[in-house]
């Protein structure tokens, strides 16, 4: 078992250290570097001004001297100065974090929430109208693509019927720390957070389901029956203890989902999260912040990984056996 | 036998007709689940609606701009209204549809043989090689897929359609590699691959002519949903403005116009139409896609 | 001269363990075994389920990696060939599959699949190669029309026929037959098998036939090796091993061939609680302390034993 979570925590190493190669590359490759932006609003500058600011940056170092100062700042949270915003990139994530991250939280908790109720039901009551309605829902979830659903749901609640806000974080007028200041966060997170969640159950239901059906019919079920256990507690007490434990390993697995959704969601309610920040950034060009940012989200699915490989090998030993 | 030639030809479509092909098993599902085979005819209407509309609709007036024509609600003459750019919206859409569902099923073959070649050798050798391979697999899985592909657009030089058709393909075949390489994994234990290799045929040719067939009707499964799901991620990503090159318009190219929270309330008729036809494609896709998926599998079929 | 001589031929699969998968112990799966084989003679690898006799049969092939020994095959060492000059005897060396489901594959007619050696091998126009299939399907005892169809419109038999013409395509000399019935109903078991005798005469063939049924391997075979755990106890002709069994291990194998004589039941369960006793008694003759046995020794010109 242990050896399992070390081996299995020391193959995200070199995971990450390929991840961190990988986007020096890419930032290398991107257009402008720390220098052009520092300058961008001086346009007298002279190339040898611009030369000798070069060579004290380091830019004209092999690539290797580079990126090994680059990685020893990042992983002391040091990514550099943003030019567009003019202040260093950690301090501008910093700003956002929390909003992507509560957004992303309170997705997961909604999808869970709808779920995992409605996996049971369908599970459990097969080919009844529920199960048969539920299965329809499903399907419909997982053939709409996230932006049109996002999209349409904003046109419908925001702007037909006017429910809620048609965008933004918070209501700017509203102090901070004051309890109007919570519902406004509320209001606004809403929308957002069941558009993409209505849509994101498509996999815990289906998972869900499929497994109660398997397990329905499997030998220690019958044995259970066959004692004269009551219906109810054959799901309580038997099947769900089974087949609900790999549903919160998954939760590691879905930050992937979730970064992606929060790209387009955040863009489509205007709301100020990381990813917003993310193609505010790359439209201005701003590659620092787009590095960082690329990186934090990397590393993110990473340790999510890891955490639900953890999690699954000690809910199911067998996986374990590799 | 008088005419022996003619004897093989009956004995060969004879044979055909005692052991249907994966396509006759699929079309016999489709014909029995009502909702399969309307989606299938609702999306061979739009679909050909959408290839064959250059034969009513010109497509050079589509790209002209007439700036006495902007912002027009939908009128007879201009079905669905016109943009900013007096360029009627319903033209627009056929072209993108054909432009989206073209793009689409490029990137889910590219990908599929990216997927289906990485998982048949990951699969059909197993051991070290196979170790190796699923260790990088598992380290493209967990990069962030989507952030990858934008920077990869912003950055490509002389991008156009065909370099995104590449970067597109080139981050979605990981799923497939898996799914490939788990039944190859199985399928490389059955005796037919052992005798293949007694019998002097080469490893690429058992991979592709001996064990690819057995594994078709998975591909063709997991082609089909993936189809609807390529063309979802292409609309979004040209929606965020990631996605085709401007002279190339797509149903995110339309969609996109819902950018400006103006447009999204008043003249909801330039992106709504293409929001809802990308809905409906989606749907329709992925209920034929069902109906394959059950054609594979013997115990599920309805039919 | 003979066709095939097997010299301590071993295959050992490493057993990983550890925190650096480092690689602990061996499983020895064939553990040093040497035979030979005389041409058009049928030689018979018989012991129970794991004891390595299929294992063999693949490292002679090339499906396994042979460890360590020597397989010269008409004086060569196919142990030690490389990839491309291996493939040169593959026409010589062809094999019959346990399984004549899994062995053919489903989604080809007999004419493809009894054509693949040939498509490898020799350059034939498809009418040709068309005649050449049809000729092997009538060999084997199938209408030469089915060649359209799909193998699974056969029976089990039936399968296992269009198995054997594919091998027979190369006109190989010896032909490994790994439990070439055990998966057929008994009734078909002596047809195929009696075909196969039929087809050594014509072919000039030579069978090493691996089998768990000692019936069966009587009936086949020439001569006999009988394995246990990845060794040879005993190696003797046919009547040698079936009349005059002197390892333990062969002795019990005899014993416990099923007596279709009622009258005679009882004799055989006393002969059982014998042989039982022998092998509690002088298992030190047989096994070593590490419960490995012995090297064979000859006790006679084609009778070994692997006894102290």
């Amino acid at each position: 078992m242990l050896k399992f979570i070390l081996r299995r925590t020391l193959l995200m190493i070199p995971q990450l250290i390929l991840l961190s190669l990988i986007i020096f590359m890419l930032a290398k490759a991107m257009p402008g570097d720390a220098v052009t932006g520092a300058f961008m609003g001086n346009p007298d500058a002279t190339p040898e001004q611009i030369e000798k600011i070069r060579e004290k940056f380091g830019l004209n170092d092999p690539w290797y001297q580079q990126y090994g100062r680059w990685i020893g700042k990042a992983v002391k949270g040091d990514f550099g100065q943003s030019y567009t915003h003019q202040q260093p990139v950690t301090t501008l994530i910093a700003g956002r974090v929390e909003n992507t991250v509560l957004l992303s939280l309170f997705t997961a908790i909604m999808i869970y929430l709808m779920a995992i109720p409605l996996g049971i039901i369908a599970g459990r009551w097969t080919d009844t109208w529920a199960d048969k309605m539920i299965v329809t829902y499903n399907y419909f979830a997982f053939a709409t693509p996230l932006f049109v659903f996002a999209l349409l749901m904003l046109f419908l609640f925001s702007f037909v019927l006017g429910w809620f806000p048609i965008g933004g974080t918070v209501d700017i007028r509203i102090e901070t720390g004051t309890w109007d200041y919570v519902v406004s966060r509320a209001k606004h997170l809403f929308l957002p957070v069941m558009s993409a969640a209505l849509i994101g159950t498509y996999a815990t239901i289906q998972y869900l389901r499929n497994d109660i059906i398997d397990q329905k019919i499997k030998d220690y079920v019958k044995t259970a029956r066959a004692k004269g256990v009551p219906e109810g507690k054959v799901y309580t007490r038997h099947i769900l203890r089974n087949s609900l434990l790999p549903i919160a390993a998954f939760l590691g697995y879905e930050i992937t989902g979730l970064i992606g959704g929060s790209i387009f969601i955040e863009s489509i309610f205007s709301y100020q999260g990381l990813g917003q920040l993310f193609l505010q950034s790359i439209n201005l060009r701003d590659f620092t912040v787009v590095t960082a940012l690329v990186m934090i989200f990397g590393t993110a699915t990473i340790v999510g990984t890891l955490l639900s490989d953890i999690i699954l090998s000690i809910v199911d030993p067998r996986i374990r056996i590799e | 036998m008088k005419n022996p030639v003619l004897d093989e030809k009956q004995l060969i479509a004879q044979e055909k007709l005692n052991n249907p092909s994966f396509m006759r098993t699929i079309w016999r599902e489709i014909k029995h689940d009502k909702m399969a085979l309307g989606s299938l005819i609702l999306l061979i209407i739009i679909l050909s609606t959408a290839y064959l509309s250059p034969l009513f609709i010109d497509n050079a007036a589509l790209t002209r701009v007439n700036f006495l024509n902007t912002w027009k609600p939908p009128s007879a003459t201009n079905w669905l209204g016109t943009d900013d750019g007096g360029r009627d919206v319903f033209g627009q859409l056929m072209l993108g549809a054909r432009n989206s569902f073209t793009i689409g099923i490029a990137v889910t073959v590219l990908a599929g043989l990216i997927g289906l070649t990485y998982g048949l050798i990951s699969g059909f050798y197993g051991g070290a090689i196979d170790n190796v391979m699923m260790r990088i697999l598992e380290f493209l899985m967990v990069l962030p897929t989507l952030m990858f592909i934008i920077v990869f657009v912003t950055i490509v030089p002389n991008y156009n359609v065909f370099t995104f058709i590449l970067i597109m393909s080139a981050f979605y075949w990981f799923g497939k590699a898996r799914l490939i390489r788990s039944r190859a994994l199985q399928e490389r234990e059955l005796d037919y691959i052992n005798a293949s290799k007694t019998l002097g045929t080469p490893s690429w040719k058992i991979m592709f002519f001996e064990m690819f067939p057995n594994l078709s009707s998975l591909v063709i499964v997991n082609m089909t949903l993936s189809l609807a799901g390529n063309i979802g991620i292409e609309t979004g990503l040209t929606f965020l403005g990631f996605g085709l090159p401007a002279g190339t318009p797509s149903l995110g190219t339309l969609i996109s116009f819902a950018r400006n929270p103006d447009i999204v309330q008043n003249k909801w008729w330039v992106w709504l139409p293409a929001a809802l036809l990308i809905l409906v494609m989606m749907l329709c896709i992925n209920y034929v896609g069902q109906a394959v998926k059950r054609a594979s599998d013997a115990r599920q079929r309805l039919a | 001269m003979s066709l095939l001589t097997v010299n301590d031929l071993k295959v050992h699969y490493p057993i990983r363990g550890g925190f650096f998968r480092k690689v602990v112990d061996h499983v020895r799966a064939v553990d040093g075994i040497s035979f030979e084989l005389q041409p058009g003679e049928t030689y018979g690898l018989v012991g129970e389920s794991g004891c390595g006799k299929t294992t063999s049969g693949r490292a002679l092939i090339g499906l396994n990696k042979a460890t360590s020994g020597e397989m010269l095959f008409e004086g060569k060492d196919l142990a030690k060939m490389g990839k491309a000059e291996r493939r040169g005897y593959t026409k010589d060396i062809q094999m019959i599959f346990q399984d004549p489901y899994s062995s053919l594959n489903g989604r080809k007619n007999v004419l493809s699949i009894i054509a693949e050696p040939l498509r490898n091998f020799e350059r034939l126009s498809p009418k040709e190669e068309l005649l050449r299939v049809q000729e092997l399907v009538a060999r084997v005892g199938l209408n030469p029309e089915s060649i359209y169809k799909y193998p699974h419109q056969f029976s089990g038999g039936q399968r296992q026929r269009i198995g054997i013409a594919r091998a027979l395509a190369l006109n190989p000399k010896l032909i490994i037959a790994d439990e070439p019935v055990s998966a057929l109903d008994v009734s078909v078991q002596a047809q195929v098998l009696n075909f196969m005798q039929e087809i050594q005469k014509e072919f000039d063939l030579t069978y090493l036939f691996i089998s768990h049924d000692l019936g069966i391997i009587q009936h086949m075979c020439d001569r006999i090796g009988i394995m246990y755990r990845g060794r040879f106890v005993e190696e003797g002709t046919a009547s040698e091993i079936y009349n005059n069994p002197q390892h333990v291990y062969t002795k019990r194998l005899i014993a416990a061939i099923p007596e279709m004589n009622p009258e005679k039941r009882f004799e055989k369960m006393h002969l059982r609680q014998s042989i039982n006793e022998e092998y509690q008694t002088e298992y030190n003759n047989y096994f070593d302390k590490d419960g490995r046995m012995f090297d064979l020794k000859k006790i006679s010109d084609s009778h070994s034993v692997a006894m102290q």
